[in-house]
């Protein structure tokens, strides 16, 4: 373990200060042409009519593709995971976000294919627009998705992730209070420094070499080959330096275009996304929507919590299932209430479909549960950190999903910080540890409750 | 068009409204300045003209024309850093990569003009420079590093045979030993 | 970028003042690039496609000379070298883009910039107004001098903007609602100057309009009498990317007593 805490030199430093790391758009191959997308104006819209023939013919242009060009066209990242697919790589009847791509082209330089994207006729039949999740079950809400306004295909076809343990109309009952809130953290844009940006060039043995920012390899090899219906071992995909993903280069955003690109021309294609495209249109955190509800006795317990949560997923499903799935597991945060009542919904908008970013699921719920307990404490007049140290789990106690903690740093963790900062503390909370299992704190009544679920 | 481009003689046939950083990457191979954004807000694609600091993506090749310009390739090699480049890989001051030669070509003109500069000229000099990764943290300390010429020789960088753990600010209780 | 398909685009590159003079001509069909700062990106991104693009680079309008009670200023100089410029002008300076931009860009430049698609631009306009500024153009008639507040409302696509005639020697103010970082766009701010003796009280704003506009209603009352409410009679706000009309007709009045306020006590 000497490697841990130690100072070692970053195996790739020297490259980075010297201008040597290679990031895609730094590989250059011989006769390389270049991508432009054709991507929707609106919203919402049905594609009346789509011709690149225009473009097709113009001097320099090598390739066009669109949905007839994609082998399988819908394919769900998240398949092996049950997450049925629902996005197309290239829009076919319909756009669901502005910025949606619906045609691409590669030509001799930047400018010649952006000159051809302008020459693609594009007819759109606008439709009326979803922004707002609070309003996605509205009956005169536009259907926005084939599948509904909301995600239907959890488990057992269940339109929500749902997680039950306990008798939570009991803990409101025998709550002296209840505290509310409601969280609602925007979209952010991760905005890394390197633009989306893809190399595709085909061999002349069948195969296609490409060079991707990928965050994950092998899963974009996964997703190229499912689209493409090929083989793995036609792929052979290099990756290495990303510049900034945060979780938005997971996406495969850009290899799969461009490898139909490059098949079709028979050449080398370069995909760069301008810094405009990457605010406009990459997929972004998703904003959510977080409504809870504590029940909490005088002396400091929390009994229950109700919480609904609406997660924005753009216009398409992508990853969130996941996402939201990972949220309802962690809802309580580092603390343990026995009795829980959570429901989660993947809702559909006419934005840009929204994907994972550090903590992907997760980070919503801690800020909004971390919030919550201050607000909880401070209704109460209860020092914060007594009231988590209370609440805290302990080992033995077991999350939403009946996972039981083997190891929560929790309680050890709120003492360093006390004593970091000289935060006077009881001596009750002092000498508290993780190793009591938080049963046998809990008022007696709530102590059977403690360790049972029937989490969906 | 010519260019002197790191102390060597280029002559260049982009167009005369083309950018700077379009010549240097696309025309000549020069990728050290990176394209991030095009549009001047990032800071990715910083040069030296004339020893001075401009962004390349906004610099049309034309007012250019018989200049000299440095890149972050002419500042020091991996068989010589230069003394900001070797702050920058000691003190951790780079984590993609991407945002580190507008970085490195700043700091090297911010020096040249002011030796010794304080928290506040330092976090003025790199004010255009986006870092998406790092926080900026460890970037000022780097600076402040190569400013101080607190720059450990490249041999005394350990290896992993030689690591010494480091001590923590805040013991956990119960955390492994 | 950018690619190498401008070759239709027939760029001028004059070695004089007189030759960008005779070049620019009426200035029909003509886009001037000073800087490049504002106009690159456009270029780059295929937005704009000019026909004639008239770059100043080489025509010898980057020169400052002082001229007894103002300052002569090239329309080529680069804000970075307008660090000693008369206040409130070199503080709007130093809030420009950051210092690579302001490596590059030209305070002529500067004065010429269009408005912005969703936020205003040209912030020296106002300080350039408030100092009682006059800048010499070039274009159809021949070439003449008038006040900035006059050039900004004309169109400044007509005029080659040769130099700025600046004076020096009085005493400036500004208050500015902004956010305080590199690259930041100005919601709103007041550039205010008077000569010494207290008199000749001239204030400007920047972002309540597509251009800077002077504040003669507050100017009326003098030093003493000025009203800060009455800088809503000479504005037209409207809602943009950065702030409300009704914002910054909200905070208006306010910039423009602490703008006042520092000018009576500098700090």
């Amino acid at each position: 373990m000497k490697a841990v805490g130690a100072r070692l030199p970053r195996y790739d430093g020297v490259a980075h200060v010297t201008g040597r790391t290679a990031f895609v758009d730094d590989v250059r191959v011989p006769d390389m042409l270049w991508a432009k997308a054709l991507r929707s104006p609106v919203h919402h819209a049905g594609i009346v009519r789509l011709d690149t023939s225009k473009a097709e013919a113009m001097a320099g242009v090598h390739a066009v593709v669109t949905y007839k060009d994609v082998p399988r066209n819908v394919y769900g990242h998240l398949e092996a995971l049950g997450i049925p697919g629902d996005e197309p790589l290239l829009a076919e009847d319909d756009v669901r976000y502005k910025g949606q791509p619906i045609a691409v082209v590669a030509a001799e330089s930047e400018e010649a294919a952006q000159a051809a994207v302008e020459a693609i006729e594009l007819e759109l039949d606008e439709r009326p627009a979803l922004f707002d999740i609070r309003k996605a079950a509205d009956p005169d809400a536009p259907k926005i998705h084939h599948w509904g306004n909301w995600y239907p295909h959890f488990e057992a076809e269940m339109d929500r992730r749902q997680i039950r343990k306990g008798d939570i109309d009991k803990a409101f009952d025998e709550a002296d209070t209840i505290v509310s809130g409601v969280y609602r953290p925007a979209a952010i844009e991760h905005c890394p420094l390197e633009p989306q940006t893809a190399l595709v060039v085909p061999e002349a043995s069948g195969r296609l070499t490409i060079y991707s920012c990928t965050q994950a390899l092998y899963f974009s090899m996964g997703v190229v080959a499912a689209h493409l219906e090929w083989p793995l071992n036609k792929l052979k995909f290099v990756g290495g330096t990303v510049g900034g993903g945060f979780g938005g280069k997971v996406d495969t955003a850009t290899e799969t275009v461009t490898s139909l690109l490059a098949l079709k021309s028979g050449r080398p294609v370069k995909w760069r996304w301008t810094r405009e495209e990457e605010f406009l249109c990459s997929s972004t955190r998703a904003p959510w929507h977080m409504e809870i509800s504590d029940a909490v006795t005088k002396d400091g317990w929390i009994l229950g919590r109700r919480m609904l949560t609406l997660h924005d997923s753009g216009a398409y499903a992508r990853f969130s299932p996941y996402g939201v799935t990972k949220h309802s597991f962690h809802h309580t945060g580092a603390y343990t209430i026995p009795n829980l009542h959570f429901d989660g919904y993947v809702v559909f908008t006419n934005r840009v479909p929204t994907t994972a970013m550090r903590g992907f699921g997760v980070t919503s719920v801690s800020f909004a549960t971390e919030v919550h307990v201050s607000r909880t404490a401070q209704v109460l007049g209860i020092d914060p950190f007594e009231f988590r140290l209370r609440n805290a789990n302990r080992i033995g106690d077991t999350s939403p999903n009946g996972i039981s903690y083997t190891d929560p740093s929790t309680v050890p963790t709120i003492l360093a910080i006390a004593e970091a900062i000289g935060h006077e503390l009881p001596a009750e909370y002092r000498t508290m540890s993780r190793v009591p299992r938080a049963a046998e704190l809990l008022p007696e009544h709530l102590t059977a409750q403690v360790g049972s679920t029937e989490a969906h | 068009m010519n260019l002197t481009i790191n102390g060597a003689e280029y002559e260049l046939s982009s167009p005369p409204l083309a950018t700077l950083l379009f010549a240097l990457r696309e025309e000549v191979g020069i990728t050290g300045p990176k394209a991030g954004c095009n549009q001047g807000g990032c800071g990715a694609c910083t040069v030296l003209l004339e020893g001075e600091p401009v962004r390349a993506c906004l610099m049309p090749l034309a007012a250019v024309d018989g200049a000299s310009i440095t890149t972050v390739e002419g500042l020091g090699q991996p068989e010589r850093l230069s003394t900001v480049q070797a702050a920058f890989h000691q003190e951790y001051g780079s984590q993609c990569g991407f945002c580190t030669p507008g970085m490195i070509t700043a700091t090297h003109a911010l020096l040249e003009r002011t030796p010794s500069p304080t928290r506040s000229d330092i976090e003025e000099a790199l004010s255009g420079h986006v870092c998406r990764c790092t926080g900026y943290v460890k970037i000022i300390q780097a600076v402040e590093a190569a400013a101080r010429g607190e720059v450990a020789e490249e041999s005394a960088l350990p290896g992993l045979a030689d690591a010494q753990p480091g001590q923590p600010d805040v013991v956990i209780p119960g955390s492994p030993a | 970028m950018s690619v190498a398909a401008h070759e239709e685009q027939d760029v001028l590159l004059p070695r004089s003042r007189d030759e960008a003079i005779a070049a620019f001509g009426t200035g029909a069909g003509i886009t001037v690039l000073g800087g490049g700062t504002i106009l690159m990106p456009e270029l780059s991104a295929g937005r704009l496609k000019p026909d004639r693009v008239l770059m100043l680079a080489r025509a010898g309008l980057d020169e400052i000379r002082e001229n007894g009670t103002s300052l002569v200023i090239g329309a080529g100089v680069r804000l970075a070298d307008l660090g000693d410029a008369p206040e409130p002008l070199a503080t709007a300076v130093r809030r420009v883009g950051d210092p690579e931009i302001r490596n590059q860009a030209t305070i002529g430049g500067n004065l010429c910039a269009s408005p912005g698609p969703d936020f205003p631009r040209g912030d020296l306009q106002a300080p350039l107004i408030a100092l009682g500024a006059t800048v010499r153009s070039a274009g159809s008639g021949g070439e003449r001098s008038e006040p900035v507040e006059d050039f900004v409302t004309g169109d400044p696509s007509a005029r080659l903007v040769l130099e700025l005639e600046v004076p020096t020697g009085r005493w400036g103010a500004s208050a500015s609602v902004r956010r305080p970082h590199a690259h930041a766009y100005t919601i709103l701010a007041v550039s205010a100057s008077m000569a010494t003796d207290g008199s000749d009280l001239r204030l400007a704003v920047t972002g309540a309009g597509p251009h800077a506009a002077r504040l003669r209603s507050v100017e009326e009352g003098g030093l003493a009498g000025a009203d800060p409410e009455r800088a809503l009679n000479d504005i037209q706000p409207v809602d943009d990317a950065l702030a409300s009309a009704w914002y910054r007709q909200k905070m208006l009045p306010v910039l423009v007593a602490r703008a006042l306020s520092e000018l009576k006590e500098p700090a």
